[in-house]
């Protein structure tokens, strides 16, 4: 008898359960939202299914926001919102991240309320939003870097970025960094690629050359230059030493001379040489910081700025030690930058000087445990202890990039990975 | 309870004299099935075979003209290739084979990826097939609890998997203590094909376990003890009445492994390093780079291998259905044997052998991980990364990720999803088994949410739903919550259909028949004869809908537009620093939400002989 009710009931269940499946499935596409492409009167339509994709004060830029800032040229007297785009670390990153205590002074010292967008795509979602032709929902970017630029400007046929302008403070900023030959981007700090090493294993090499020391056969790991930023440094910054060999020079341009004044010995060869010698290139700097972490090998491509990191978690310095080769690091100055569609452009520059007070830079810097972009940065006096700057910083410049990049690259992937 | 008598009502009554919401109800329900294929043939084009489309089609409209010359200079690279690219580029066939024989032939990038997916399918069946085995045939205290958490490995993010694998077969981890501590010398697996080949064991032959059980489970023990009755031994009753009914599900395990794996993209450059990079590592570059033709091109090239071999698979299961009823399962024997003999120690040696391997392939990583969620930077014990969490929870910024937030929209996201997907692979399983031409193409093409470059998926989701269409004079965008649950959906009907169609399959047709005849409408027959009889096929689907769902990343980071719809893999991504302490302590968060919710679900669904 027991057994009977069990069956019908479980039954029962089994239809209510199809039956809301159905409905969910109606709900799914209930999801939508519409938008007047035109110059016109903002409509928006349906929410979401339970409305907590719209709920959000993030970057949720989709209909509803648009309509809001358009709102305030209309005369009603709101308080304006400025959309900032940037990558999730710089706003959520679990040690520390310099969005919050930015956006709390910004909006103490200016009438306005700051928005933090963090796309995953980070600058190629605006690309995309560009090429598909959907607005772009914000008003500047913050941590563009040169090969951002060269990318975004081989990609797109219109500019994505206006010129900065004039921009309070924007002076100061030092002239190495500068990596924007049509002054859209302004540099607000930069950081430098450079080895770390567990000092009670072993003694970096203070060349490129004693990387390929028997000594030093299976100790560095580096990471994939066609997918992370320090891997791909570290790259270009063997391209500055050992040269190109002119692998991306299709005709008119000319090959890259490398450092070492050896025509006949390129970073390819280099390259070669340190696979010969057991280098390791893992995907992420994630994967490879954890690599070196666990004690797979000594000495892992990095930032200067490691020992800060440390410091702070109460790490032994001595296993935390920064090697520059050759006496340089690569450079990787980054970002800002209008939208070219922006909706407070005005604003926009206000926060790009905003960005440049010597206050501000020296807290950036901290945050982002990077270097400040200007001369004028407040930074405690014991900063420099900790967060290592190289005798001689090395960058290629958007122009020797520009062309270049993507030859480089694929051709070391076809070297390496050829199987 | 309420419908039964109600529906009782409906076909009892003379036809002509029904009240109109009982007509309306009856066209309702003839209408059911069209409807609900309508619809999931709607979510499918809305949230994946448009969005997907706007991205491939990349690789042959090249600004704005039509063009094969992406496709013709892929097929002919040697590095994506190999000797196979000289065929494309019309050399001799013959020479080209002989090319391939010589010893320092070369695979490309693509040869490269097939044979580590092999290597890698051959593992996970070798490791799932014994758990298999202890699954379905032996009884022990906590055997359904394993069986439930044996899903756990799926649903993990490849850097808590590489976490976990470092500081087991890393130069200093475990398996190099138990080495040295009984006086062996160090073993190097990190940087190996060894190493990719594990770690893929580690999230596919699960999967080949699950589905090999539920098939082991549902051999009738009366076919056996006939077989053994009519003098067959042991073994030989084994080859001819189990094996038949159980390699269709080892088969199944093994194509999909095969086509993950063929898929597969963070895990190996985590663990294995550039030399072993896939045709996934590429099609991430050449996406980031924003080259899209070429990475469109790969691709294609990747789905297409991949559906073959899900088609070649499902030709086979079309062929080898074995109609069968679990009616009386074989009863399962205790683990500590109560009269030993040799045949039976024998296998008892076997399963402690395999419970060390497994120990350390599935085990040691997860501890590993559950280890390192507690170690601080200075190498002692701590519970600052859980605190990290705890603070992060009370005084995050709103638009920080914070973990509860992310719990509860995974489990939202998870139940919602498993409750589409489940009438979206009925519906295509119930299309797909019936006979006509071309069926087995629409099954394979409705299998391609597992074939398409994940990478690619994204990229089309926010292309196709975020930034929306234009139609006249209006932009249509789809995104936030209910387009991840649909996204979800998509990604994880598969399953719901590959669990649910062998058992239509096989189901004696004149039931349906029957029925009809006796005036049933379709979607009544399916609600009422053919689901309750394939009914843990359906059970296992939705809890692997619900696993896809709880490990999903790629769409879900598009989807949620805004800080409020991100989940348990998206909170772990956004906490992963300098220090993992963080991230794994949110890894483990997620493991003990996944578990718990299986160990609920199953408990709550009954003892089933599903997967």
């Amino acid at each position: 008898m027991t057994d009977d009710t069990d069956a019908t009931d479980g039954r029962h269940t089994r239809r209510r359960f199809l039956a809301l499946g159905g409905a969910a499935g109606v709900a799914g596409l209930a999801g939508c939202s519409a938008e007047r492409t035109g110059d016109g009167s903002d409509g928006s339509g349906g929410s979401d299914g339970d409305g907590e994709g719209t709920a959000g004060d993030g970057g949720d830029g989709d209909a509803g926001d648009g309509a809001g800032s358009e709102g305030g040229d209309d005369g009603e007297s709101e308080t304006p919102t400025l959309t900032v785009a940037t990558y999730g670390a710089f706003i959520d990153a679990p040690s520390v991240s310099p969005g919050e205590w930015l956006k709390e002074e910004f909006e103490s010292r200016v009438d306005a309320e700051l928005e933090w967008a963090t796309p995953d795509n980070e600058v190629n979602h605006y690309v995309e939003r560009a090429a598909s032709g959907a607005s772009i929902d914000a008003d500047l970017y913050v941590g563009l870097t040169t090969e951002d630029l060269v990318r975004v400007d081989e990609e797109l046929d219109d500019d994505l970025f206006a010129a900065a302008g004039d921009v309070d403070g924007a002076g100061a900023v030092r002239d190495g960094l500068r990596f924007d030959p049509f002054e859209r981007a302004v540099p607000f700090d930069t950081g430098y690629v450079s080895l770390v090493y567990d000092g009670t294993e072993t003694e970096a090499p203070a060349t490129f050359e004693g990387l390929l020391a028997e000594e030093h056969r299976g100790d560095l790991i580096a990471q994939n230059p066609g997918g992370s930023s320090t891997g791909r440094a570290f790259l270009l910054h063997t391209i500055s030493r050992f040269g190109d060999g002119g692998v991306a020079a299709d005709g008119d341009e000319e090959a890259v001379e490398g450092g070492d004044g050896d025509p006949d010995y390129d970073y390819l060869d280099f390259w070669a040489d340190l696979q010969d010698n057991d280098v390791r290139v893992l995907g992420s700097w994630d994967d490879a910081y954890t690599s070196w972490s666990e004690g797979e090998a000594p000495i892992v491509v990095s930032y200067s700025t490691d020992q800060v990191f440390a410091d702070m978690e109460g790490a032994d310095l001595q296993e935390h030690q920064i090697r520059f080769l050759n006496d340089q690091a690569y450079a990787t100055p980054e970002g800002m930058a209008v939208f070219a569609d922006a909706d407070e452009p005005d604003l926009a520059r206000e926060f790009m000087s905003f960005m440049l007070e010597p206050d501000v830079q020296g807290q950036i810097a901290q945050r982002n445990v990077a270097f400040p972009a200007t001369d004028t940065a407040e930074l405690p006096a014991d900063y420099a202890d900790l967060a290592q700057e190289p005798a001689d910083p090395v960058t290629f410049t958007y122009d020797q990039l520009q062309g270049s990049l993507d030859g480089w690259i694929t051709a070391w992937e076809r070297q390496y990975a050829g199987n | 309870m309420s419908d039964g008598p109600r529906l009782r009502d409906g076909s009892d009554a003379p036809d002509h004299r029904r009240d109109r919401p009982a007509r309306l109800r009856e066209l309702l329900e003839r209408r059911a099935l069209t409807g609900l294929a309508a619809a999931t043939v709607a979510i499918l084009v809305v949230v994946f075979y448009y969005p997907v489309g706007t991205v491939l089609v990349e690789s042959v409209v090249v600004d704005g003209a039509a063009t094969l010359g992406v496709f013709a200079a892929v097929l002919r690279d040697p590095f994506y290739f190999g000797e196979l690219a000289r065929l494309f580029a019309g050399e001799h066939p013959i020479a080209v084979a002989r090319a391939l024989l010589s010893p320092d032939r070369r695979l490309g990038i693509v040869g490269f990826t097939a044979y580590q997916a092999v290597l890698s399918t051959l593992a996970s069946v070798a490791l799932g097939l014994p758990a298999a085995y202890l699954l379905a045939r032996f009884e022990f205290p906590g055997r359904r609890t394993l069986r439930s958490l044996t899903i756990v490995p799926f649903v993990l993010p490849s850097i808590m998997v590489a976490v976990g694998y470092v500081a087991t077969f890393g130069r200093n981890g475990t398996l190099n203590a138990l080495l040295g501590a009984v006086g062996l010398g160090p073993v190097e697996l990190m940087f190996t094909l060894e190493a990719i080949v594990i770690a893929h064991a580690f999230y596919n032959a699960p999967l080949v376990a699950r589905v090999t059980t539920a098939a082991w489970e549902s051999v009738d023990a009366g076919a056996v003890e006939t077989a053994r009755s009519l003098g067959a031994g042991p073994v030989r009753a084994f080859l001819h009445v189990v094996a038949p009914q159980v390699y269709p599900a080892v088969l199944m395990g093994a194509a999909l492994t095969f086509v993950f794996t063929f898929g597969t993209f963070p895990i190996v450059l985590a663990l294995g390093g550039f030399e072993l990079a896939t045709v996934e590592v590429f099609v991430y570059r050449l996406a980031r780079d924003l080259n899209y033709a070429e990475a469109a091109a790969l691709a294609v090239v990747e789905l297409a291998i991949s559906l073959s071999v899900l088609g070649a698979y499902l030709r086979y299961e079309a062929r080898h259905t074995v109609t069968s009823r679990g009616v009386r399962p074989l009863p399962r024997r205790p683990v500590l044997p109560s009269a030993p003999t040799a045949r039976e120690l024998l296998s008892r040696l076997g399963l402690g052998v395999y419970a060390v391997v497994a120990a350390l392939v599935f085990l040691a990583p997860i501890a590993s991980m559950v280890l390192a969620s507690v170690t601080g930077g200075d190498g002692g014990l701590t519970l600052e990364h859980y605190r990290f969490l705890a603070e992060r929870q009370r005084t995050g910024a709103a638009f920080q990720v914070r973990p509860w937030p992310a719990v509860r929209n995974s489990l939202v996201f998870a139940a919602a999803s498993a409750l589409v997907a489940l009438p979206m692979g009925v519906v295509v399983a119930v299309i797909t088994t019936r006979e006509y031409r071309g069926r087995k193409l629409v099954d394979a093409v409705a299998m391609a949410p597992f074939a398409v470059s994940g990478i690619l998926v994204g990229l089309g989701l926010l292309r196709g739903l975020v930034f929306g269409v234009e139609v006249a004079g209006w932009r249509i965008a789809v995104a936030g919550s209910a387009a991840i649950v649909a996204a979800h959906a998509v990604a994880g009907y598969p399953f719901v259909v590959r669990t649910v169609a062998p058992g239509l399959e096989s189901l004696d047709r004149s039931l349906v028949e029957s029925a009809r005849a006796l005036g049933a409408s379709r979607a009544r027959v399916l609600r009422d004869v053919e689901l309750p009889l394939v009914w843990p096929g359906v059970v296992a689907g939705a809890a692997f809908a619900v696993a896809i769902s709880m490990g999903e990343f790629t769409a879900t980071v598009v989807l949620a537009t805004g800080a409020d719809a991100y989940t348990m893999p998206i909170a772990i991504e956004r906490f992963i620093g300098r220090r993992l302490g963080p991230a794994t302590a949110m890894g483990v968060v997620l493991l003990v939400v996944t578990g718990v919710s299986f160990v609920v679900i199953e408990r709550l669904g009954g003892e089933y002989d599903g997967i």
